[in-house]
Formats: C-alpha cells, structure tokens, sequence
C-alpha cells in the first residue's frame, strides 16, 4: 500500500545522500543493513516483537522492521538509561523480555494458541486492550504494568522506524540538511532538491490496501 | 599538538593534548578556588566568567566534550546521546519525561540541544504572590537581572526583532533578526493578524550573521540535535572554550556522587567518579550546576554526620517545588505544504496571553510558539503524548508536511508536592535513583485548556484544519529556590546556600516561578550574576 498513499511517489531522499556530512551519511546509510546479530533478543522474542512493530506501524515491509529490531536490540543491550520509568514498572530490558512471555501466556488463555498463532485481528486486539490497561487478567500483569508495557513497546519502534530513510521518502521528509541547508522557506516555496507533491488526492482517497 | 577544530582548538590545556585518562590534572590534589559541578548552560558562563576574572576554576561534567563535527550528526535518533539518558523514577497523575524534553548530558547540557528561543522573563514573573497572590515572590527583581540579560544578549550576540511587543525589554536585539521565516511559521503570524494577535519573530540564540568564526544559520532545522554549523550558541562553543583559554579545566565523563564538608560544616570539594574509579577535587566553592533534577539528588546524596537530611536542606525545601512549563503541542493541516523540517525550530511566537487577565479563570499565562519537528519528534509526540498507533499513526505521519505547529510554554504554578526525592533504587555509582513527582493544578489545567483553544482560534483564522493535540511539557525549573527566607528557600538571591556559605547552587531549580516563556536567558542572567558575585567575595578575602 505505501507507495499507493504516498503524496511522493518518485521522492528518495537519499538521492541527496552525497550532500550530506560523512558523519551524518554513515548513521543514516547503516540503517539500510546489514545488521549484526542481535545481542539481546532471543530468535523467539524477535519473531514476536517484530510481528508487534509490524501491526504498531502498520506497515509489513520487513527490510524496515530489520532496522527496527537492530535498533530495539541495542537498546536493550546497553544499560545507559531510559530517561524515566514508573517506579511501578521494571527496567526496560525487563519489561519487554518478560511483556513479551506475558502477551503469549495472554493469548494462550484467550485463544489457546500461542500469539504468533492467532490471526491478525487478535493480534492488534490484545496490542488495544494494553493501551487502556484492559487486558484479560493474568498474574503477570501485577509485575508488568500493561500501559508501562504499551508506551515502551511503541516508543521503542516508532523513533527507529521514522529514522528509516525509505520512510522519510514516503512523507516527504527532506532530511539531512548539513552543510547544504535550506532557502526557500516561504509558503508556495521549495528548494529543488526537496520532495514535489504529485498527487493531490488524500490518502484517503485511494485505493492502496494494506 | 596543533589542534585546528573550532570548538576544541583550547582543549589543548595540557602541555600536549587532551587525555582521556585523568593522570594529568590539572590542579590535581591542590585546592582550587571554585569548583563547579556540571558544565552546562550555567555551569558554562560561571567557568567562564570565574576564570576571567583570574580564579582557579574546574569544571566537572558527567558526559563528553562533544565535538559538533565529529559527536553530532543531522539526525534525530542519533541526537539521542545529547540527552541525560539515566533512568529518572517518575510518577504522579502528570509523570514528567526527561531526556530529549529537557536534561542534557556532556559540555554545553542542554544549551546543545535547546531550540536557542532566548526570551526574557517579565517584570511580573518576580512578583506573582505581590501581585497576583500564587506562588511565590523572588528574592531578586527583573531590575536585578536587567544588566546580566543585556550582556548575556551581547555577549552571545543574540539575533531578534528590532521591535519586540512584549515585556521590559522592546529590542533591538545584538544582531537582526533572522529571516525568512518558514510556512508553518507564517501561517502563524496570518492567523495572529486576523484575530488582532500581536505576532513577532523571536529573539534567538542563533546567528543571523558571522559572529566570533562561526557562520550564520543556513536553517538546516537540526537544533534540537546538536548545531553542526556552530551558528547555534551552546556554551559547549562559546563559553567554555573562552573559560579553558583563562585557564580553566573542564573534567568530563566524570560523575560527581558526592559534595564534601569540613568539620566545620563548610564545603570542602567533590568527590567524583571517572572511569570507575574515585577522585576528589577540592575547592574553596562549590557551586552545583547540575539541574533540576541532579542538582537536589545530589544535595540530598551528600547527607553526612552534620547535615543528615542532605546538604543546604536546613528549610527541608530540597527538591520541593520542582516545576515545568505546560507544553501543549497544537496541530493543524493546511492545505498548502508547511514542510515543519525546515528553519530552526522557532521562527514565530506571541506573548500576548502572558500576564494575568481578569476575564479568564486562571492566572498568570503562556507564550505561544509556532514550532517546527521533524519525523521521530512528530511521531514520538503522536504516539507517547496523544495516543495514536496502527493505521491511525501511519495516516497522520503521511500528512507530515501539511501540518503547522504551535507550542505553548504555559507558567506552571510552584507547589511543595511536586519534588525530587530520593528513591530505594539504585544507579551503576550505588547512589539512589531520582524520584520524580508531578501533578498539574487546577491553574495549571485551565490556562492549557486556555491555551490550546487559542492556538485553534490561530490556526482556524488562517484555514488550517485543527487534527491533534498533544499533552506535553517542556523545561524544567525550581528545586533549589531562592528566598530572602531561610526557613522557606534554599539560597539566597546569589544562588548562595543559606546553611553553607561556601556552597551554592546556580541553575535553573534556583527558579521561585517558572514564568511562561523558555528559561535558558534567565538561566544564563542569573549564573552571570552569581559570578559577579563570587568574584566579589574572592576579592573581599571571603573564601
């Protein structure tokens, strides 16, 4: 569906890419692959989470959700800090590795199979009910606090994901912008290396599914 | 060693480099006349401004001396590392984030990572309890600070307005304002116009034009991120280079776990940690400069046999009335393109909701910034703030460039419950974790309800479609206030400790209110002062 809703259909960002300082270039262009191996994850927690980033983006393309678990990977693995928690919830790495195990056990008491089983509507509906903290009772949500679970989950994915440049194509992002810069800022204005509008319908006017 | 980079060109205070052990101290076991913990925003001018006037000074910071070129990169999620990263416990019905909203982390703390909006407070902001009965009043008045704003605005060479509407001081500023100014800017100003709302470019810590070697903004929009081009003002690339040529030295990835006193209760110096391993700096002064939230944690870790409930904490107001601006991000789709990415991030704002006005259920008021973002910042505000994910996430971050911002920077009234304690967790030094409580009041709720339906009226005066808003906050202030009163603050109007009179405390947690507009001036207006101060003791033979 992506390039269907797009407003930027023949817009790529990194067209611009030997424009960009080096140090700028390489951060962006390591996020194309290929990765390392992970360092955290287990294969079973990363088929799970990936299929969580997946319904919370929206988005099924796997070369960017490559990018988004190496990303939650290494911050998983490094134990800097995660800026603030709840006093409620665990440390991060916790909170995700034992959130993950209490989704599947979730799944399992309401659909009897295991989370990477049950169809896709289920999937996003047990992803809704954490966001409210309504989530079918077990005992694991009393160390995992359901909406701490949610926010990281999201946050986690959505930075990476929007770090992506195949994404920032799709909104029309211009991107990194040292040392060229920008001129024309005016309404009406463009500079002509930035994405031009070629479709004038809303997204929502189209027929790209998902 | 020759060193050709712009902003570590005086690093090289040692006899050949810098190193990255700390086997060549500077002053090492000697004792220094001032020693400051935290080299940011007022831990930069204080270096500055102590070591010009012929002091020993050593600065101590917790992260690096970031090198733009080589530390800082166009790109959001690498900016990350700008930002205090460790982990905050915060709680209440309002739970403050840290991080990128407010703390910074390494030479220049958050003045790397600000959007550079360098406003002056308003006469009134020192005088809430006189003059509308909330808060608190300071122990200083706008008068008291008025010549530290304008050499702070001169010494950074401040680009503004030639005329500014608002407050005490109307411009012009050092240096034009800079222009032109982007769509979603724009739009703002139009809206203003038909609804009779005074609109003005900000003042800005950003270069309109050459200043000092570095070269004006070419309006890459990366402010938040770290300036690459140094058009930007950070003390990491202007006061701190200056401080280290006078003969300052900047310790860095150092992290102080504790503030030492004599037998006599005095300061004695600091205790910190590099690499793993304990160091002590000894001193005459200290001043902590570590932020609203280290800046207590750290008081409150350096209880000793004198002082159990921590150091300069004889009020008990250690912590207490911790505050933050109400930061309300207000969204709406044009048809037009407004592309958020491009220009700094401030380009348009309004003071005209920013006294007391009768008519409305709530007192004191706001400032209004047209605001640009860009991807991971506009998701992130999406998602953790306003709630959306899925399909209804994916939709609106397609219409990214159609979309005009306003922020609003809402004073947000003093109360003891919202505070920094100390929590039963523990950090890799074994120091307790941070607690960090806050709730909004009833004032505080109405001027954003307040607040955010102006910001539609805006937005709707122009034909912009109102599509989200997101509960946000911005800055932090207060935890150390400044009294006239012993019992009921913690310095006095120099950022001294009442108890300690070798110990002070200069940031922003010395705020009594928050006022409604960015801090980062008042914050370097007051460091400023309290090195006026200082020097003057030193000369007086005080310490």
């Amino acid at each position: 569906m992506e390039k269907g809703k797009t407003y930027y259909p023949d817009f790529d960002v990194l067209d611009s890419v030997k424009e960009w300082d080096p140090v700028t270039a390489d951060v962006v262009l390591k996020r194309l692959g290929p990765f390392p191996p992970l360092k955290f994850l287990t294969d079973e927690e990363e088929s799970k989470l990936r299929v969580i980033c997946k319904h919370l983006m929206y988005d099924n393309r796997d070369e960017i959700f490559d990018w988004v678990i190496h990303s939650i990977d290494a911050r998983l693995n490094d134990k800097t800090g995660e800026y603030q928690r709840s006093s409620k919830a665990p440390p991060e790495h916790i909170l995700v590795r034992e959130g993950l195990k209490a989704i599947n056990d979730l799944s399992r008491k309401l659909y009897d199979t295991d989370f990477l089983s049950i169809g896709v509507q289920e999937q996003f509906d047990i992803i809704a009910s954490l966001q409210v903290g309504e989530a079918a009772q077990i005992p694991q949500w009393s160390q995992i606090p359901q909406k701490d679970l949610f926010d990281k989950l999201l946050i986690l994915t959505v930075a990476p994901y929007y770090s992506h440049p195949t994404i920032w194509s799709e909104i029309g992002y211009g991107g990194p912008a040292h040392p060229r810069g920008y001129y024309r800022l005016e309404i009406g204005l463009a500079d002509p290396w930035e994405a031009v509008r070629k479709r004038e319908g809303n997204k929502g006017d189209d027929d790209g599914g998902e | 060693m020759e060193n050709e980079s712009y902003v570590k060109h005086n690093c090289d205070h040692y006899k050949d480099s810098r190193y990255d052990d700390l086997n060549h101290r500077k002053y090492g076991d000697k004792e220094v006349d001032v020693c400051i913990v935290g080299v940011g925003a007022a831990g930069g001018v204080l270096a500055y401004e102590l070591s010009k006037a012929g002091l020993d000074v050593v600065g101590i910071e917790a992260g690096p001396f970031w090198d733009p070129q080589v530390d800082f990169a166009s790109d959001e999620l690498h900016a990350y590392r700008l930002n205090w990263q460790d982990t905050r416990l915060s709680d209440g019905n309002d739970a403050l984030k840290f991080g990128p909203n407010n703390s910074g982390r390494g030479v220049g703390g958050g003045t790397t990572h600000f959007t550079g909006v360098f406003y002056r407070f308003h006469k009134s902001d020192f005088r809430t309890k006189s003059t509308d009965g909330v808060g608190e009043d300071w122990p200083i008045t706008y008068e008291d600070l008025e010549p530290y704003y304008t050499k702070i605005e001169n010494d950074i060479k401040v680009s503004g307005p030639k005329q500014f509407p608002w407050g005490p001081f109307n411009g012009p500023y050092p240096y034009p304002e800079r222009e032109p100014i982007s769509a979603w800017a724009q739009v703002f100003r139009e809206g203003c116009e038909v609804l009779g709302i005074r609109s003005s470019v900000p003042p800005l810590a950003i270069l309109s034009a050459p200043f000092d070697g570095r070269p004006p903004c070419t309006n890459r929009g990366f402010c938040n991120e770290g300036c690459k081009p140094n058009a930007k003002f950070s003390t990491l690339i202007h006061h701190v280079p200056k401080a280290i040529k006078y003969g300052a030295e900047i310790i860095t990835d150092s992290m102080v776990t504790r503030i030492l006193v004599d037998q006599d209760g005095k300061a004695q110096g600091v205790e910190f940690n590099h690499d793993g391993s304990y160091y002590l700096q000894k001193a005459k002064v200290v001043i902590v400069s570590a932020f609203a939230v280290e800046t207590p944690r750290l008081l409150l870790n350096s209880a000793c046999s004198q002082y159990p409930d921590g150091l300069a904490n004889n009020s008990g107001l250690v912590g207490k009335y911790l505050m933050t601006h109400s930061g309300h991000d207000i969204f709406a789709k044009f048809d037009e393109e407004m592309r958020l990415y491009k220009g700094t991030p401030v380009m348009a704002c309004t003071q005209d909701f920013y006294e007391t006005d009768p008519d409305n259920d709530f007192l004191r008021g706001y400032t209004l910034n047209a605001h640009g973002d860009r991807p991971v910042a506009l998701s992130k505000i999406l998602t953790a703030d306003a709630g959306y994910w899925g399909k209804d996430l994916r939709e609106k971050m397609l219409d990214f460039n159609f979309y005009s911002q306003i922020t609003m920077v809402g004073e947000v009234l003093p109360q003891k419950d919202n505070c920094v304690t100390l929590s039963d967790q523990k950090d890799e030094y074994g120091l307790p974790r941070p607690k960090v409580i806050f709730n909004y009041c009833e004032n505080d709720n109405k001027m954003i309800e307040h607040g955010v339906e102006k910001a539609n009226q805006i937005f709707k005066a122009r034909g912009g479609k109102p599509t989200f808003v997101a509960a946000d906050t911005g800055h932090l202030m207060g935890g150390c206030r400044m009294g006239d009163d012993p019992d009921n603050s913690v310095v006095n109007g120099y950022c001294q400790s009442h108890d300690i009179s070798n110990l002070f405390v200069c940031d922003a947690s010395v705020f009594t209110t928050s006022g409604g507009c960015n801090p980062t001036n008042t914050v370097l207006a007051i460091a400023a002062r309290t090195a006026d101060y200082i020097i003057q003791m030193g000369k007086k033979g005080e310490f």
